[in-house]
Order: structure tokens, then C-alpha cells, then sequence
């Protein structure tokens, strides 16, 4: 084992300068959560969750398989309490590495999706009784895809991280396709893209973590 | 410490060149401008002992380019670490001057 505990100068620029692109990635990895961790709890949610909306609740009304009409949300809440606590726990442990402004600004962040969440979900149950069980089935999804969408968004411009805001960008694209086809169909694209896209996403911040 | 004021290209930083302490300083230019890391996640990403590391950040605290502050967290006590804007200064000059050694003729 070469020793690292000497005050010998490094051997020459180019390697002096690969020294500190080595130890600025290891740190930087200590400090990201994992994107797996991150983004493939969700995206496996949406992918089964919406995949149970769209056999049940199909387009024009049609039943694809004839599960109990109470069992997609069922699914879609138990799998998104469960990607919940995944990135909770992975996010915080990462956290707790270190004290400062980044806190805040994390804590900032995660309060946003629970705040808006809470707020959209307000407006939408005041007029989601007035609306047929599809319109209002669109309503609630495509109000919180496109509200994901626009956070995620808003996360690639405070962390700099292209790969977040293309993820938030591609969210919307695919819920305004989505909601312009239709109900059933809207379940359909928001599974197979929309999740797909969220697990894309975690493999490509993995690959560039790694 | 440091009586030069800027390194130039022919010398370089004598508290950063030296292996050890330029690894620190490296790790530690990642964090965001008064952000702090835990010492203990310090020494894991470095791969150094306790030890070590603890001289080291003496040395580099002694020049004014890291702080070092002991804190509590409940009842068990915590050290936490960050780059100073003199130690970023110098980190930032420091790698510039690496930068001109290996590409002398892109120096304006």
C-alpha cells in the first residue's frame, strides 16, 4: 500500500490534477443519494400503479380485467407511501453527512411537494364530485403528474442537475399527450413513460455517479 | 503562515503541495460555501486514519483555509469540517497554477 500520510508533493500537474478530480468524485458520492434509491421506488409505483388504472379503468369506459374498482388506488397509495419512505430514509441519511445551508435548502424542497400536494389535492376534491368518475379520475392524475413534473423541474434549477429537470420536462410533455387522449389512456402513458422515465432517470444519475 | 501573497506558476501553494493535505482540501471544495461535513464521513471518503487526518486539518486549519468546529449532536459530540473562502482561494489558485504548468502557451 502506497503511503498517503506523507507531506511528499504530489509527482507532477497531471497526476496532481487527477488526484483532485479522484478525491472531489469520492466526496461528491458520499454526498448524492443514491439515484436508485431516489428514483426507481417511484418509478415502479406509477408503472404498477397506473398499469392497475388503466386494466380497470380503461378507454371509454371499457374494463380490461375485471379487478374490484376500489383495488388501483389501493395499490398506487400503498406503493406510493412505500417509495416514500425508500427516499425519505436514503435522502436523509445522506443528509445528515453534513450541516449547513444545504439542509435548509433540502428541507425547503421536500416541504414543497408535501405543502402543493396537500394544496392541489384541496382543489380537487372541492370540484372533483361534480365531474363523471372518468373526468374526475383525469382531474386527480393529471393535476398530480403535471404537479411532479413541474417540481422535479424546479429541482434541476436549484441543484444544477440536467438530468432532473429533463425528467420534469419529459413528465409534462407526456401528461399534456396523456390528458389531451384521455382518460385510460392517460393511465397507460403515465405507467409505460412516465414510470419508465423515472427509472431511466435513476440509471442514468447511477452510471454518471458511479 | 504564507508569506507570498499569490502562487504563482513556478511556485506553488507550500500548504496545499504536499499529498496528503491536497487531498483534503480537494474532498472538501466540493462542499457548498458554509456547508460542513462530519469528520468521520471526511476520513471515509479520504481513506485516512483518525490521526491523520486530525494533524492535517491542524495544519491546514493553522493557515486559516479550513475551520474546524466541535459541536453536540444530542449527547454525543461531533466535529465538523469546512473549507474557508481563503482555503477555496487558495484551492482555486492552486489548481490554475497546475493548469498553466501543463499548458504553459494557453497563458494569456
Amino acid at each position: 500500500m502506497t503511503p498517503i500520510d506523507d507531506d511528499a508533493p504530489p509527482v507532477n500537474p497531471a497526476e496532481s490534477l487527477a488526484l483532485i478530480a479522484r478525491e472531489r468524485a469520492n466526496l461528491g458520492r458520499e454526498l448524492t443519494p443514491d439515484p436508485r434509491l431516489m428514483f426507481w421506488p417511484w418509478g415502479f409505483a406509477w408503472l404498477v400503479g397506473f398499469t392497475f388504472f388503466f386494466l380497470r379503468f380503461g378507454p371509454d369506459g371499457r374494463v380490461i380485467v375485471d379487478l374490484p374498482a376500489w383495488l388501483p388506488l389501493l395499490v398506487l397509495t400503498a406503493l406510493f407511501i412505500a417509495a416514500g419512505i425508500i427516499t425519505g430514509v436514503a435522502g436523509s441519511k445522506v443528509s445528515r453527512r453534513i450541516k449547513g445551508p444545504s439542509n435548509r435548502q433540502g428541507l425547503m424542497y421536500g416541504l414543497s411537494w408535501s405543502i402543493a400536494f396537500t394544496a392541489f389535492s384541496t382543489v380537487f376534491a372541492q370540484f372533483s364530485g361534480d365531474l363523471p368518475e372518468a373526468r374526475a379520475g383525469l382531474l386527480w392524475a393529471g393535476g398530480m403528474v403535471a404537479l411532479t413534473g413541474a417540481l422535479h423541474m424546479a429541482g434541476g434549477a436549484i441543484w444544477d442537475d440536467r438530468n432532473l429537470f429533463v425528467l420534469g420536462a419529459w413528465t409534462s410533455v407526456i401528461n399534456i399527450v396523456g390528458v389531451i387522449v384521455g382518460p385510460g389512456w392517460h393511465s397507460l402513458i403515465v405507467a409505460v413513460a412516465g414510470g419508465g422515465g423515472m427509472i431511466v432517470a435513476g440509471l442514468v444519475g447511477w452510471m454518471r455517479l458511479r | 503562515m504564507t508569506d507570498q501573497s499569490e502562487p504563482g506558476v513556478t511556485e506553488l501553494d507550500p500548504v496545499i503541495h504536499a499529498q496528503a493535505r491536497l487531498r483534503v482540501v480537494s474532498a472538501l471544495s466540493v462542499l457548498r460555501d458554509d456547508d460542513r461535513i462530519t469528520f468521520p464521513r471526511l476520513q471515509e471518503s479520504l481513506r485516512m486514519t483518525a490521526g491523520n487526518l486530525s494533524v492535517h486539518l491542524r495544519k491546514l486549519e493553522d493557515a486559516g483555509y479550513v475551520e474546524v468546529t466541535k459541536t453536540h449532536h444530542g449527547r454525543t459530540p461531533a466535529t465538523l469540517v469546512r473549507l474557508t473562502r481563503r482555503g477555496r482561494l487558495a484551492f482555486d489558485d492552486y489548481t490554475a497554477a497546475l493548469r498553466a504548468l501543463l499548458n504553459p502557451q494557453e497563458e494569456s
